[in-house]
């Protein structure tokens, strides 16, 4: 796997996730959420040249980020 | 602003953001880059501060927060510069990419690691795009705080 857009991806998806202050949605929310992003992720399809994944890295592993970000240090 | 709104306007702000990452990831090899990644983000932010109001908004940019985002950008950049300048006498020289073959020793260091070798394009692009996001998001939260000044004679 080409590591550039999951490393990056995934700090700057953590950064928006860490600011997330939500009390209107509930966890069951984020699930439905997660599968929407990966459904998305799969239909926008990689970048050119990037022949690891048939799904658009980036994408997936800025989802990523939003949702550890909003673990970790959301409220 | 209705429920409908209410309810929509987060989930959909969160898409928006991931794909302006996306386009800020791309910005070496397709169409977009820092600025309209980071401008993408910043309507995420945007729409939900319109909808929620800027005071219930789930996402909440505090002065500290877009003051570092903001410092990181603009020192990353002159960062980068300033090691072409340092390593090969050119400011913003490549040094990933290294067409003249003059910074090889740490030509591996500052490559990106993708199949493009794009050097360090997509890094100045994701800093732009840290710049870009605070600084619009910036101007509208300082657009919606403001209550007005009484007129006095």
């Amino acid at each position: 796997m080409f590591a550039g857009p999951i490393i990056f991806g995934f700090i700057l998806g953590f950064i928006l996730g860490s600011r997330i202050r939500d009390d209107i949605f509930p966890p069951s929310s984020y699930l439905v959420v997660i599968l929407a992003l990966i459904i998305v992720a799969w239909n926008l399809g990689p970048f050119p040249y990037y022949t690891d994944l048939p799904v658009a890295t980036g994408f997936v592993a800025a989802a990523a980020g939003i949702m550890a970000g909003r673990i970790l240090l959301g409220r | 602003m209705s429920t409908i709104l209410k309810i929509f306007a987060f989930p959909a702000a969160i898409f928006i953001m991931c794909l302006g990452i996306l386009t800020v990831l791309g910005g070496h090899i397709t169409p977009g880059g820092g600025f309209q990644g980071g401008a993408m983000v910043a309507a995420g932010f945007i729409f939900c501060a319109v909808v929620y109001g800027i005071e219930r908004s789930p996402f909440q940019f505090s002065h500290e927060f877009m003051s570092a985002m903001e410092s990181i950008g603009a020192l990353g950049y002159v960062g980068l510069g300033l090691c072409g300048l340092l390593f090969s006498g050119f400011f913003l020289y490549n040094l990933g990419v290294d067409l003249y073959g003059v910074s090889q020793a740490v030509s591996g260091f500052f490559n990106y690691p993708d199949p493009t070798n794009a050097g360090i394009i997509p890094y100045l692009n994701i800093l732009v795009g840290l710049k870009v996001m605070v600084g619009l998001s910036a101007i509208v939260i300082t657009f919606m705080e403001f209550r007005g000044e009484e007129v006095t004679e």
